[in-house]
């Protein structure tokens, strides 16, 4: 599973304006050629400016409640896995998350909204399930790397165990969660496309109705403005992932 | 013993972007069956020089003749076949046995099976090692002073007249390496190859070498000689801080004393030392001058005392 | 009707959609191969189109597969066709990436040395570096595999083949008696098919890895 991480690597290796760049430059594309067709009275009700804000609305929101619940939960149960105590429960706790990741995103969503009913919520725990592993991994081995020395020096300095963690540990460790959540991020924005299945709304919800409808401007538009937010949401996690890491790691 | 197996005709090498050359134009020739050790500090330019020869390096300009041939542009992998190739890491491919890393030029030349399996066999036994035991092992199953032994047979293996050796010996253990010495030199003995080894232990070049390649900085051949040659008539001050103290012992290691004549008597100066030097270094000046007296400065001309090397050999003797 | 009861009596049409998963993740798999194998090779004087290259495919794993299919239909169809396309382009990325890394670990001396025996370097290509690279590039295309396995399943929404469309199929029964049973035996026989591919490579890794090199 270590290549989403490469992947946000890579990723991160890009220009840092292309990506952006690009992005403008399909969402133009998009409402460029919404504007040149003659649309078809289904069309141009799905292609309407406030159906497609609305559309990128629900999926931002989707995607902003998921990846913050994923980071509220995973970072204290990763740091709690992590305690001297807890390490026994760690390797389990990462292999069964591990399996887990073999479930398909669809899957999840669907049966979910089998057993529980459909609805934002629904959607949302299905992202936050999904979700939940790489910032957990992360969040584990960030925190395992640290050198031990440094922790001894801490302690050796009178330090407490809680002020080790929050002075030295936590802060070494803070890249490689940042690393985590962001491609906790990615898979939001991807399985959210997912959440229209849920009747949650979201940039899938254009690609659905078009292959419904059988409406391939409805599809065409709905894909590409899917690609220009996640290229987007990528580009801004990449700067805010170089802004937050502490100086001189 | 006077044919030319290797002649190098103002070779030299430059790199692109870089300012000077990484080897100034060289000429020299080697003889059929010698064993020439280039031996200088790092980034001198020995191991560049060595790699021309086969060409792992193209040289810039200049001429390479092996065995009477210009190679300077032959196909550079036709030409590598026949030369032996050793280097300190030694490169043996993980994945092939002993037998079929020893093997694999013989099978690039498109050897029968049975004349490989008889000629790997052949070969480990010359350096030293069981067939049957270490024939199928990996090389990872090997220690360091055994995987350099492989890359010495396999070097050997479709009996090239000339073997190129970049510091065989650089990352082994001193004492393997001192076996590992003996036993090559022993080795060449039988088998006379023409041999060029870059090294940059003194010691060893001295050891092994028929003649010694002095480099110095900038990249310029600063002695080409025996090491007795060398020992005795440094070229200038740069071969002899290279060579460093005590070479008038070292080169005691190359006489044989059925070598030495009744030297002429003659009156020499005592050498003056002061109370604080060690005997060795005493002993290794007496030496370089000649010198049968020492006088031992005291704190006034007083005290000054003075001992024969008779007396001084007696008094430092261990019984 | 009870989930086992369910699975016996549609044991064919599961077995049969288990198949097509299959099918579309190895054709999609190896497709990926020659092209992230190729590219690697192509790319090896060339590093700044190579760091390019690597860029360009990982950013096309971060675009949302739903949206890919999406792209892909309208140029492509419904159907197998879209679901291919996709799936290889996602598994580039990881089999180019590994590849790479597989041929830069390669231990420098151990080419040289070949090089010094007079190898051409298609015989050190063949012989030396892609056997050393193999390990690391099988575990880039069980990796690619894998993912496939669970982005396969989305290619039904686009009516392309596999288990994915049990999963739509309970989803557009909600409320129905088998909604649940069409759904999750769809979600596990996927897991299932990732957990059997994922134990085959350990197998392929172990029939395949040159001895010397886990001695």
């Amino acid at each position: 599973m270590s290549t989403r991480d490469e992947v946000a690597n890579a990723t991160g290796e890009a220009k840092s304006w292309v990506l952006p760049v690009i992005a403008a430059a399909l969402v133009v594309i998009v409402f460029a050629s919404i504007n040149a067709r003659e649309l078809d009275s289904i069309e141009a009700r799905l292609l309407s400016g406030e159906e497609i804000l609305a559309r990128v609305g629900e999926h931002l929101r989707l995607v902003a409640i998921s990846t913050v619940a994923v980071i509220l939960l995973a970072v204290p149960l990763g740091v709690l896995l992590s305690r001297p105590g807890m390490r026994l429960l760690g390797a389990p706790v990462l292999a069964v998350a591990n399996a887990g990741q073999a479930i398909p995103s669809i899957g999840i969503l669907v049966l979910l909204a089998i057993l529980f009913g459909v609805g934002i919520w629904m959607a949302v725990i299905s992202l936050v399930l999904y979700a939940l592993l790489p910032v957990l991994r992360n969040t584990m081995v960030g925190l395992k790397q640290v050198d031990r020395a440094l922790i001894d020096a801490g302690r050796g300095m009178g330090m407490s165990a809680r002020q080790v963690l929050v002075t030295i540990e936590l802060p070494l460790a803070v890249p490689v969660m940042l690393a985590g959540i962001r491609v906790a991020l990615i898979l939001n924005v991807g399985v959210a496309t997912l959440a229209t299945y849920t009747n949650a709304g979201g940039l899938g919800s254009l690609i659905e109705s078009g292959i419904v409808f059988n409406r391939m401007p409805v599809v065409l538009a709905g894909s590409i403005l899917t690609v220009a937010l996640a290229l987007s949401v990528d580009w801004l996690a990449g700067v805010c992932e170089r802004g937050l890491r502490p100086r001189g790691i | 013993m006077s044919d030319v197996m290797i002649r190098l005709d103002e070779v030299h090498k430059r790199y692109d972007g870089q300012a000077g050359d990484a080897v100034a134009p060289l000429s020299m020739e080697i003889r059929e069956g010698e064993f020439v050790v280039f031996v200088g500090p790092s980034g001198c330019g020995k191991t560049t020089t060595l790699r021309m020869i086969n060409r792992m390096v193209e040289p810039s300009g200049g001429r390479i003749w092996i065995d009477g041939r210009d190679v300077t542009d032959v196909d550079p992998d036709e030409l590598r076949k026949h030369i032996g190739y050793v280097i300190q890491q030694v490169g043996l491919i993980p994945h092939l046995t002993v037998a079929a890393n020893v093997g694999l030029v013989p099978k690039l030349l498109g050897w029968q099976r049975d004349r490989i399996e008889a000629r790997t066999a052949e070969l480990l036994d010359l350096v030293g090692l069981d067939p049957a035991a270490f024939g199928g092992r990996y090389p990872k199953q090997l220690s360091g002073g055994q995987q350099q032994r492989v890359g010495v047979a396999r070097a050997l293996a479709a009996d090239p007249p000339v073997m190129l050796m970049d510091e065989p010996f650089g990352a082994i253990d001193p004492i393997t390496r001192a076996r590992l010495q003996e036993e090559f030199l022993a080795l060449q003995r039988r088998i006379r190859k023409t041999i060029v080894f870059v090294t940059h232990d003194v010691d060893e070049a001295l050891r092994l070498g028929d003649r010694v390649a002095v480099f110095g900085e900038g990249s310029r051949l600063v002695q080409f000689d025996t090491p007795l040659g060398i020992l005795t008539n440094p070229a200038d001050d740069y071969v002899r801080d290279f060579l460093g103290s005590g070479a008038a012992v070292r080169r005691l290691g190359l006489l044989n004393v059925g070598d030495l004549r009744k030297p002429e008597p003659a009156d020499r100066l005592p050498l003056r030392v002061s109370s604080g030097d060690s005997v060795h270094s005493v002993l290794e000046r007496m030496l370089r001058d000649g010198a049968d007296r020492v006088i031992i400065e005291g704190e006034s001309t007083e005290d000054d005392r003075e001992l024969t090397l008779r007396e001084l050999l007696m008094a430092g003797s261990a019984r | 009707m009870p989930f086992h009861e369910y699975v016996l009596r549609n044991a064919h049409r599961i077995m049969f959609l288990a198949a097509q998963h299959v099918q579309l993740v190895l054709l999609s798999v190896a497709v990926a191969t020659a092209i992230g194998v190729g590219l690697a090779l192509a790319t090896e004087r060339a590093p700044r189109l190579r760091s390019w290259l690597l860029s360009t495919t990982g950013v096309l794993l971060t675009m949302p597969s739903f949206a890919l299919f999406g792209l892909l239909v309208p140029v492509l169809g419904l159907g197998l066709g879209p679901a291919v396309v996709a799936l290889t382009v996602y598994a580039i990325f990881p089999i180019l990436r590994n590849t790479v890394t597989g041929l830069e670990t390669v231990t420098p001396a151990v080419v040289d040395a070949a090089k010094g025996m007079g190898m051409r370097s298609g015989q050190r290509l063949r012989m030396v570096r892609l056997p050393l690279a193999w390990p690391v590039i099988l575990n880039g295309i069980r990796v690619s595999t894998i993912m496939l396995v669970a982005i396969a399943a989305i290619g039904a929404a686009v009516r392309g083949p596999g288990l994915g469309e049990l999963i739509f199929r309970g989803l557009a029964r909600i409320g129905g008696a088998n909604a649940l049973n069409e759904a999750l035996s769809g979600v596990l026989g996927i897991v299932v098919v990732a957990l059997l591919l994922d134990l085959s490579f350990v197998l392929i890794g172990r029939l395949t890895t040159p001895r010397g090199l886990h001695v």
